[in-house]
C-alpha cells in the first residue's frame, strides 16, 4: 500500500497516529472525531459501491424507495426503462428535498418549493410555467437533472457509488464474489424482501457497528451469552456441553482485499444430530437434503445443487457462510436456527448508516427466497423479527455497547486507550479449503475485523 | 396467501354504537387492568404479567411510513414488523429478562414509566370479548444518560375474560416514529 495522503486534524494529530499497523490497535479517538467523521463521508461514503436496499422493494414502474448514501439521501427508483435508477434526493434549483415520503409511486417528482419536476431515473422534465422559462437559459435541461449515481444489481441486492469512473463493482467485490453467490444467487428467480426494512436510531457511531460486523464471532460468547441460558441454542448435555455456545466459534473466517468478511460455521454437529450419521460418510447432496440452505427445501435443492461447482456446494453443505459484512456498512446473517418446527433458515441484512459522528441508523431487511414456499417465508419472517433488528432478542443486547464505545471516545485520556486486534490465526488456509480470499481455520480471532480497519485506513489516506 | 400468512389476523373494527360509556363499570374494570399492567411492567414483574396473556395471543407493531395525506391509511406495514409476536414468543422474551443473567439490552433495567390514557372501550358484535383502544407514552430512562427515549404509541387491545379476569388476547401497537428513536425495542409496551 503506498500512503499517498496522512490527513492531519486541527489538533495536528495525523491519522496514522491512531492506528498501529504493527501491533493492529486503533485509538479510540478515531470511533468518534467529527473531522474523520466527514473525511470518511467523503473518502468512503462517496467513493465505494454502498448497499442500499433490494430491487424487489420497487417492482413496478415509478416505485421508489428514499434512502441514504452515507450523510447523503438518494431516490432509489425504477424507471420507465424497467431499470433501477439511484439520484441524489437534492433539488438542484435550490436544493430542497426531492421526497419527503418514505416510500411509494410516482413518473413525475415534482420539487414542492418551485415547483422543478423529474423522471425516476433523475432527468429534468421542466419547471412550471414552461413559456416564461423559470429555469432560465445559460444551463440545458441535460444539465438540470438531478446527480446521478451508478448503480448495480447483485442477486438482487441494489448497489451505488458516485465514484462513476471507479473500479467496477465486480471489482470492489473481489474474491468475496466466490461465496456471497453461494448466498444471494442460489436460485433462478433469486430472493425477495419479505417487507419494507425496519429502521431505528442507536446513539453510537457507524464504525462500532460495522467493526463488529466484520465477523466479531469473540462477542457472540459473552455479549449473546443468553442465548445459551434460555434461548435457542440451549442444550442439555449432548451437543455442546449443555448451553455453551463455544462449538458454535469453530469453523473458517475469509476476509478479502476490499473487508468483506464472513464467519463460515461448521454444520456437521447439526447434521450428525438430524441424521443420526457421521457426516464425513454423507455426499454433499445428503448433507444439504438433510439440513439445506436457509429458505430453501429439499425440493429445491436440484436447482441449487445445478448452479454451484462442486467446491461451492462442498461450502455449502459443510461450512457455509453464516454471517459477515460488506464493507463498508453492511452485514448479512444466514443463520439456522433451530426451533420447535425443526432447523429454520434466517435471511437478513443491514445497513448502518452514519448519522453523524455519534448516530447511526440500524436498517434491517428480512428476506427469503421467491421460490420459498409461503408457510416458511412466514416462520422465517417470524423468527427473523424475534431474534434481529429492532425488537431482536439478539441484537438488541449490541445496541448498549455501541453508544458506550462511542462516549468513551471522548474522554480525554480514554481516546487515546487503544481497540486490540491481536488474537491472529497462525494456522491460515485450512487444508483443502477450496475458496479464495484470506482464510483462517478453527477457532474464531481478530484477523477479519483488523482487516476492516486495515481497508479503513488504505481508503482514508487514498489520495483524491 | 403469502401476505395472509405473514400479516397478523385484521382486529375488529371499533364501532361508535359499540362504544361503553367511561365511568361505567366495565370500563373502570378495563381501567383498572391496564393500570395494574403498566404498574407491574414498570416495575419488572414480568412473570405477573405474562399470566394477563391468553394463549392465543397475538402481539404486534407495525411498521410506519411518511407518506402523503392522502396515504394515510397506507402508512402501516404489516408484513414485516417491529415486533410480531404470539404466546410462545412472548414467554420468550419475558424469559430471557427473568431467566437469565446474560440479558445485557435490559440489565441494568431502562427506568420506565408507562402512561395511559385516552382509554375508549368497544363491544365487538357477536363475541363477550371487548376491544379497547388507548394512547401510551413510554419514558425510557438509562444508565446516566440525561436524555430519555420517549415511545408514544396507540395500542389497539382486544381483553377477554377468563375464569373471571380480565385477559389480553390481542395487541397491536401502532408506533408514532418511523425511525424508532431508541436503540432497541427490548421493553413490553
Ligand atoms: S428548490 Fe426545488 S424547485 Fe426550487
Ligand atoms: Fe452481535
Amino acid at each position: 500500500m503506498d500512503r499517498k495522503s496522512n490527513p492531519k486534524l486541527s489538533d495536528g494529530t495525523l491519522l496514522s497516529d491512531l492506528i498501529n499497523l504493527e501491533t493492529r490497535e486503533v485509538k479510540m479517538r478515531a470511533l468518534s472525531d467529527p473531522e474523520l467523521f466527514e473525511l470518511e463521508m467523503e473518502r468512503i461514503f462517496a467513493k465505494t459501491w454502498v448497499f442500499l436496499g433490494h430491487e424487489t422493494e420497487i417492482p413496478n414502474k415509478g416505485d421508489f424507495v428514499v434512502r441514504d448514501m452515507g450523510s447523503d439521501s438518494v431516490l432509489m427508483a425504477r424507471g420507465a426503462d424497467g431499470e433501477v435508477h439511484v439520484s441524489l434526493n437534492v433539488c438542484p434549483h435550490r436544493g430542497m428535498k426531492i421526497s419527503t415520503h418514505d416510500v411509494g409511486n410516482t413518473m413525475t417528482h415534482v420539487c414542492i418549493y418551485h415547483g422543478w419536476a423529474f423522471k425516476p431515473n433523475g432527468d429534468f422534465i421542466g419547471a412550471p410555467v414552461e413559456k416564461e422559462c423559470m429555469h432560465g437559459k445559460m444551463m440545458t435541461k441535460q444539465e438540470l437533472g438531478l446527480k446521478k449515481a451508478r448503480v448495480a444489481i447483485y442477486g438482487g441486492l441494489v448497489f451505488a457509488t458516485w465514484n462513476i469512473e471507479g473500479p467496477s463493482f465486480e471489482d470492489f467485490l473481489g474474491d468475496a464474489k466466490w461465496y456471497f453467490d453461494t448466498l444471494w444467487c442460489r436460485t433462478d428467480k433469486g430472493m425477495e424482501v419479505l417487507g419494507p426494512p425496519q429502521r431505528f436510531t442507536i446513539r453510537a457511531n457507524w464504525k462500532t457497528a460495522c467493526e463488529q460486523s466484520a465477523s466479531d464471532g469473540f462477542h457472540v460468547l459473552t455479549l449473546h451469552r443468553w442465548l445459551s441460558e434460555v434461548g435457542p441454542y440451549r442444550k442439555p448435555g449432548s451437543e455442546g456441553g449443555g448451553g455453551d455456545l463455544t462449538p458454535e466459534m469453530y469453523g473458517t473466517e475469509v476476509y478479502t482485499a476490499h473487508a468483506h468478511t464472513m464467519r463460515c460455521i461448521e454444520l456437521d454437529r447439526k447434521i450428525r444430530r438430524l441424521t443420526g450419521k457421521d457426516p464425513s460418510e454423507l455426499s454433499i447432496k445428503e448433507k444439504l437434503e438433510a439440513l439445506p440452505p436457509p429458505g430453501i427445501t429439499p425440493e429445491m435443492l436440484p436447482e441449487v445443487l445445478r448452479r454451484f461447482s462442486d467446491d461451492q456446494l462442498r461450502v455449502m453443505a459443510w461450512r457455509p457462510p453464516q454471517v459477515g459484512n460488506f464493507f463498508p456498512n453492511g452485514l448479512f446473517e444466514f443463520v439456522y436456527i433451530p426451533s420447535p418446527d425443526g432447523v429454520i433458515g434466517v435471511m437478513a441484512l443491514h445497513a448502518y448508516v452514519p448519522k453523524g459522528p455519534d448516530k447511526l441508523e440500524f436498517v434491517n431487511w428480512i428476506l427469503a427466497e421467491k421460490d420459498t414456499p409461503p408457510e416458511l417465508k412466514a416462520k422465517m419472517l417470524r423468527l427473523g423479527v424475534q431474534l434481529l433488528g429492532t425488537s431482536g432478542m439478539v441484537e438488541q443486547d449490541d445496541s448498549d455497547t455501541w453508544p458506550h464505545q462511542t462516549l468513551a471516545a471522548k474522554g480525554a485520556v480514554s481516546k487515546h486507550i487503544t481497540m486490540k486486534y491481536q488474537s491472529m490465526y497462525e494456522n491460515n488456509r485450512l487444508e483443502g479449503w477450496p475458496g479464495p480470499g484470506d482464510v483462517g481455520d478453527g477457532f474464531t480471532k481478530d484477523d477479519t475485523q483488523w482487516r476492516w480497519w486495515e481497508y479503513w485506513y488504505e481508503l482514508m489516506t487514498a489520495e483524491n | 396467501m403469502l401476505q395472509q400468512l405473514l400479516e397478523p389476523t385484521p382486529l375488529p373494527p371499533s364501532i361508535k354504537a359499540n362504544r361503553i360509556p367511561s365511568g361505567s363499570d366495565t370500563y373502570n374494570e378495563v381501567l383498572d387492568f391496564l393500570y395494574d399492567e403498566a404498574e407491574m411492567l414498570d416495575n419488572l414483574r414480568l412473570g405477573e404479567w405474562a399470566e394477563l396473556l391468553t394463549k392465543d395471543l397475538e402481539y404486534n407493531a407495525p411498521l410506519r411510513h411518511t407518506r402523503s395525506t392522502s396515504q394515510f391509511d397506507q402508512t402501516y406495514s404489516r408484513n414485516v414488523q417491529h415486533l410480531h409476536e404470539n404466546y410462545g414468543s412472548m414467554l420468550m422474551r419475558v424469559k430471557r429478562i427473568t431467566d437469565t443473567k446474560s440479558a445485557w439490552g435490559e440489565d441494568p433495567p431502562s427506568r420506565i414509566k408507562r402512561l395511559v390514557t385516552n382509554v375508549r372501550v368497544y363491544r365487538i358484535d357477536d363475541s363477550d370479548d371487548l376491544k379497547v383502544e388507548s394512547y401510551l407514552l413510554l419514558t425510557r430512562s438509562r444508565f446516566d444518560f440525561d436524555y430519555f427515549d420517549l415511545i408514544p404509541c396507540v395500542r389497539h387491545d382486544i381483553l377477554r375474560r377468563e375464569d373471571g379476569a380480565l385477559k389480553l388476547a390481542r395487541r397491536e401497537i401502532l408506533l408514532d416514529q418511523v425511525v424508532i428513536g431508541t436503540p432497541n425495542l427490548g421493553v413490553i409496551l
